[in-house]
């Protein structure tokens, strides 16, 4: 008897654990920006916005994650991960605080900010010397963009 | 004393004149003086003209820097092989006609283009055709270009990574006419465009979007065709875009629109047609827009006007056969709908001007319901749905009640004599 209740709980302890809060692949040119609207097509912008309750918001490019968050005024314990691809590794989207991002009006984004996301601050750093532009990370570029 | 100083300079001036209307046609072929496309350019000066015969070329990275034609015989081909880009033209007053360019790669760091226009003046790419390009023409930083009668098509998959077929970014006063463009990422894409103008194309089963503009202003577009299109065309962050007289059809899916309009004002959609769409016109943040003298026809949604759009005018169109004409989010209105003529219009014409005396509600409330929750489309047409959708036009309490329109016309309000392509 009490094993039969230990195995019932087990079982819904799994139950709960594959409810986690894993982000999802991003499916190019199927997914719809969660804030433009616009079918995500490039790969080198993708952007992921996941939710304190799972929810799982997609989105073309990281200044539209940014204005997402911004103009729905999500306070920080709503999200639970925010994630982007970076330019020279558009497969994987890996978290905001990893990455690195630069503007550049020599390298234009899907939404008009002039905004790419980078894997680590010497990728961009690389990038810098070809494009030039300024550096961020991932909260100096949020206040960089709301207030552009 | 000024005559004798004119008959001094007329030599020169004759001479000047004289050289720059000597134009030399330069031939390039197997069997012509020179066998490749880049060293005819090369020894070309500006004005001149290069006539290429018949034949695949296999080459890339050709580069004009000077003011001169190039143009094809019948079937000059110009093959990239998946190299690099075919032309880059970084001159003024350069014109290609009749040249295919064919398999330019697909970029990852970059946008390979079969032919790029960079910080021109009055270039003209005519009568080519592209074929299997990532981007076919990329115009940057350049102005008073033309882009007429060229066939491009790629052949853009969901999966693979894929390009524009005409891209613009920072243009001014560029004419696309003519066009037949399929298979790309977006058919034609304005960024920061302005004063363009584009008439005549034909953009089909594009991935995206047949026509698709960002940030740019002042731009018109009329008598093109969107047919099949992930989206047919999509104005956002723009003012004032003149669209009339195009056919939005067959955008099927369930994000797909005949017209996507989000943050755009002062506009005119004027003279359209707009026919089996899963959406007709979605419209978010759109003010001051006047749509007017449209067709919707058997679309799912005619019209799905979000609540945050304010001042737009919505007069003298026809809503013929759509399962739902217009549909809101909103309790509140603050657009002006009236005179159009709704083929669901039930009320009656006693004094014969062929105006309903009684006010049309074209929204419903099951049409308010299917916004909230997609999913109660399923119900779409049953029992339960036409009793809820009655009383609402008794009493309304979801639906805005300012959304009316006060004098629906009894007869149809536009021809539709201009679809001349069925």
């Amino acid at each position: 008897m009490i094993n039969k209740s230990y195995i019932i709980v087990f079982l819904l302890c799994l139950f709960f654990l594959s409810c986690g809060l894993e982000p999802e692949p991003i499916k190019y040119g199927k997914d719809l920006c969660s804030h433009c609207n616009m079918k995500i097509m490039d790969k080198r912008y993708g952007a992921e916005l996941v939710t304190a309750k799972g929810k799982i918001h997609k989105f073309d490019s990281p200044e539209c994650l940014i204005d997402y968050i911004h103009q729905n005024s999500l306070p920080a314990s709503d999200i639970a991960a925010t994630l982007v691809t970076g330019f020279n590794e558009p497969d994987k989207l890996i978290n905001t605080s990893e990455a690195a991002f630069i503007i550049s009006p020599k390298l234009p984004s899907p939404m008009g900010a002039f905004l790419t996301a980078f894997t680590n601050t010497n990728e961009a750093k690389k990038k810098m010397e070809e494009v030039g532009g300024e550096l961020f990370d991932w909260n100096s570029v949020k206040t960089k963009i709301i207030n552009r | 004393m000024k005559i004798s100083r004119l008959i001094f300079f007329l030599p020169i001036f004759i001479f000047f004149n004289f050289s720059n209307l000597v134009s030399r046609d330069i031939l390039v072929g197997s069997n012509r003086e020179y066998k490749d496309i880049k060293s005819a350019i090369e020894n070309s000066v500006n004005g001149d003209r290069i006539i290429i015969d018949d034949g695949i070329y296999q080459t890339n990275g050709i580069i004009i820097d000077k003011e001169i034609t190039v143009s094809g015989l019948n079937s000059a081909i110009i093959d990239a092989q998946n190299i690099s880009e075919a032309i880059t033209i970084k001159s003024s007053n350069v014109t290609i006609q009749g040249i295919t360019i064919k398999n330019i790669p697909v970029g990852f760091m970059k946008d390979y283009a079969g032919i790029r226009i960079e910080n021109s003046k009055k270039v003209t790419i005519k009568q080519c055709r592209f074929v299997n390009n990532f981007f076919a023409v990329y115009l940057s930083n350049s102005d008073s270009s033309n882009v007429i009668s060229n066939v491009i098509t790629g052949n853009a998959s969901s999966e693979s990574f894929s390009g524009n077929g005409i891209h613009l970014w920072k243009c001014n006063t560029i004419n696309i006419d003519n066009n037949y463009i399929s298979g790309h990422r977006d058919g034609i894409y304005l960024e920061f465009a302005i004063n363009s103008v584009i008439t005549g194309n034909y953009s089909e089963k594009n991935l995206r979007y047949g026509l698709h503009f960002m940030f740019s202003e002042g731009n018109s577009y009329r008598k093109n065709i969107f047919r099949g299109n992930g989206a047919g065309v999509a104005v956002m962050y723009t003012k004032r875009v003149e669209m009339t007289e195009n056919i939005f059809e067959d955008n099927w899916g369930p994000s797909s629109y005949g017209l996507l309009l989000k943050d755009i004002s002062k506009s005119r959609i004027y003279n359209n047609m707009f026919r089996k769409n899963t959406t007709g016109i979605y419209s978010e943040g759109t003010t001051y827009t006047i749509i007017e003298n449209n067709i919707f026809s058997s679309n799912g949604w005619a019209i799905k006007i979000l609540g945050n759009c304010n001042y737009d005018t919505i007069i003298n169109n026809d809503f013929l056969s759509n399962t739902f004409d217009i549909s809101t989010n909103s309790h509140l209105n603050d657009n002006y709908y009236d005179s159009n003529f709704w083929d669901r219009y039930n009320g009656y014409d006693l004094d014969r001007n062929l105006i309903g005396d009684v006010p049309y509600r074209p929204t419903s409330l099951f049409s308010t319901l299917v916004v909230k929750s997609p999913e109660a489309i399923l119900l779409v047409r049953s029992f339960l749905v036409e009793l809820f959708d009655l009383t609402e036009k008794i009493m309304p309490s979801v639906i805005p009640e300012s959304l009316t329109d006060n004098h629906p016309s009894m007869v149809m309000k536009n021809k539709k004599d201009y679809i001349q392509y069925d």
